[in-house]
């Protein structure tokens, strides 16, 4: 059984904060981090694209971009002394271009797939590798050991899923036919076909279907790629495995956010299956912006059939029916989640956080609701 | 600047399109604005293919038809679903080339391929775009005809790269049928009269933000902004005398002020053909898509009204 996620104690020093795009990652992995740090704990939250609201608030601007920047942590009530707090913002290209960079064996093959056309367009935009190098970076910075704990807010993907796939395709990737295909020299010093050239009239009429399909640029570029990076996939390979095997280590625990409202169940449903699938540890999963329901609202009038038009202006019937059909998604969420499993909801709050106080009473709340007793 | 066109419901030109591509960040109701489009543009005389390339497909549920599984299913007068796995388009390029059918069989077949349409950047992008112009243009077999496509197009980032992907290959191989099509491809989505881009967004700081940051890259790149701004799940104004908690009245005031200011931030920047949409008390489904479907009709038409 996974311990539950406590912020304030030293448990689980690795946390990965995993949703869908526009349910609040950003904004709870940073007020997970203050309150992390606020107990004494050295945190540094490793963040995708925050909104300049975020920015502004954690005080970290683009020089956060190579490095960690130190935010400073405001007063703690019970005058325990902080810990370190250090945000860091991630670029996949960077990363990328920086792993590169480490593990060329020499400056020529290293300008030569920084300059390769296949690897410029390929390094942003091939299926997963964006959240493949939010994991490489967390590996590369819990290897070195300078904090107790490490908030991962993973890139912003349609599903969350998507993160999880990431470190196996990027090894069935390098595990492929098509790479050890690709490694053979396949053209010639003139440009042509090697394996073709042998053939002799057959062969041309290969490289002229070849070229009118996908053409030969492309495959010179890609050929001439996976060359300059063939003497880094040994080293490449034995990382993702270490990194995948990180996502699976007892010290690593996700925490899934998602929005109310039952459309979203299907997909939360999915994802906690998959952890659990993959050996992986869901730790509490928080159902973000939840409308509240107010006491005196008497009975929820149905905006069912039947009902002539919509008031569009009616807020009272709007506002009744959102804390309605949220708690009603909430429910039906707990009810399909295994017993003990936790299930967090987190009030939608009148003001965004837009300092650290904000953020920090923000998490102090979340930081409540994980800690009370059911 | 505001909305082209004449007749009635042509605001924002967008009835004049054959192909109409809606984007925005993940969340603020793409494929509820792509239903309800279509519906519309086909209730005005468009014959509507909806095309979705989610892999779990999520429109029918909208549009209260059964999952497209992806063949074109009928919908409703004029309209059209699609499920598209691009996959299937680049491998139908590949089957049109190679004639011989043994050879297809091992084309396809190889893991290489595979790879290739996995690593070739801009492929599958191409591919999708490739299709619905073919769709318009009556060039599949077994297509009914369609005069406008509309593609409910995957979140912000990866949208830009949807509508630059074409070029990007397209120069990338030079030569061969995948290079000709995504050349057609570029063209026929730089060119502002065939394709139109509808940006949907919540009046919220990050998605405004990246509306923004949408707007401005297709003005980099193509020269020209999107054809329609959809500005979604607003909440009403706060009357003078609201009834209600305290508590509620604030959360309330609250959320309409954060909706408030940023449509202004949002509309300070952006002067073209903009629609905004209500938060509804309704399930998402078929019930809501009719119910916004109304106010987008009347919204556009209230944009022909401002044209000159």
């Amino acid at each position: 059984m996974t311990r539950p996620l406590d912020l304030s104690s030293e448990t689980h020093p690795l946390l990965i904060v995993v949703g869908s795009g526009g349910v609040g990652k950003t904004t709870l992995a940073a007020s997970m981090g203050i309150v992390s740090a606020a107990a004494g704990i050295d945190t540094l939250v490793m963040t995708f694209d925050p909104s300049l609201r975020l920015k502004d608030a954690l005080g970290v601007g683009h020089a956060a971009e190579d490095d960690e920047i130190e935010v400073p942590l405001p007063a703690s009530a019970d005058g325990r002394p902080p810990g370190v707090l250090r945000a860091s913002l991630l670029d996949a290209g960077k990363t990328f271009d920086r792993l590169v960079a480490r593990y060329a064996p020499d400056d020529g093959s290293r300008e030569r797939i920084l300059s390769n056309r296949y690897y410029r367009h390929m390094a942003g935009h091939l299926g997963g590798i964006l959240e493949y190098m939010a994991v490489e970076r967390l590996y590369e910075v819990a290897a070195e050991g300078r904090y107790q704990r490490i908030i991962l807010d993973t890139p912003p993907t349609s599903q969350a899923i998507d993160f999880l796939e990431a470190p196996q395709r990027i090894v069935d990737f390098l595990d492929s036919g098509a790479l050890k295909i690709a490694l053979r020299p396949w053209f010639d010093d003139g440009g042509g076909l090697k394996a073709t050239s042998s053939l002799g009239f057959v062969g041309r009429g290969l490289e002229r279907f070849l070229d009118r399909i996908v053409g030969m640029n492309l495959l010179r570029d890609m050929s001439e790629f996976f060359r300059a990076f063939e003497p880094m996939f040994g080293g490449f390979r034995q990382r993702a495995e270490k990194v995948e095997g990180l996502l699976g280590s007892p010290d690593t625990l996700f925490s899934l956010v998602t929005g109310p409202g039952e459309s979203r169940i299907p997909d939360t449903l999915f994802f906690a299956r998959r952890l659990a699938e993959s050996g992986y540890r869901l730790g509490p999963i928080l159902v973000n912006r939840v409308h509240p329901t107010f006491d005196d609202q008497g009975a929820v009038e149905s905006a069912g059939e039947g009902q002539g038009g919509i008031d569009t202006d009616d807020g009272g019937a709007l506002f009744r029916w959102l804390g309605e059909s949220h708690h009603r998604g909430l429910g039906q969420l707990r009810s399909l989640m295994p017993d003990g499993q936790q299930v967090v909801d987190l009030p939608l709050e009148a003001d965004e956080p837009t300092d650290l106080v904000a953020l920090r009473g923000m998490g102090e709340r979340l930081q409540r609701r994980l800690t009370e007793r059911p | 600047m505001a909305a082209r066109g004449t007749g009635p419901g042509e605001g924002a030109g967008l009835a004049d399109r054959r192909l109409i591509v809606v984007t925005g960040k993940g969340g603020v109701g793409k494929s509820a604005l792509t239903s309800v489009l279509g519906h519309s543009l086909a209730a005005r005389g468009r014959r509507t293919l909806l095309l979705e390339v989610d892999p779990r497909e999520n429109l029918h549920q909208l549009l209260d038809v059964p999952p497209s599984g992806g063949e074109i299913v009928p919908v409703a007068d004029r309209l059209y679903l699609q499920n598209l796995k691009p996959q299937d388009v680049v491998d139908w390029v590949v089957r049109k080339q190679v004639k011989l059918e043994m050879l297809v069989k091992r084309v396809l077949g190889s893991p290489i391929y595979h790879r290739f349409v996995e690593g070739a950047p801009g492929l599958k992008e191409m591919a999708i775009l490739g299709h619905a112009l073919r769709v318009v243009r009556g060039e599949t077999p077994k297509a009914p005809p369609v005069d406008t496509v509309i593609l409910d197009a995957p979140a912000t980032g990866h949208g830009v790269y949807l509508l630059t992907a074409s070029r990007l290959f397209a120069d990338t191989i030079g030569h061969g049928p995948f290079a000709e099509m995504a050349r057609e491809v570029a063209d026929f989505v730089s060119d502002p009269s065939a394709t139109g881009i509808v940006v949907v967004t919540l009046a919220e700081e990050m998605p405004v933000q990246e509306a923004l940051e949408l707007r401005g890259s297709l003005e980099d790149r193509f020269g020209r902004g999107p054809s329609l701004l959809v500005a979604n799940g607003i909440y009403p104004e706060v009357p003078s005398d609201p009834r209600g908690s305290e508590e509620m009245l604030r959360l309330w005031s609250r959320r309409r002020q954060v909706n408030a200011s940023e449509l202004e931030r949002l509309f300070s920047q952006w002067a073209g053909p903009k629609v905004e949409l209500p938060l509804l008390p309704i399930d998402r489904g078929p019930r809501l898509i009719r119910e916004l479907q109304a106010r987008f009709d009347a919204a556009l038409d209230g944009l022909e009204g401002t044209s000159p």
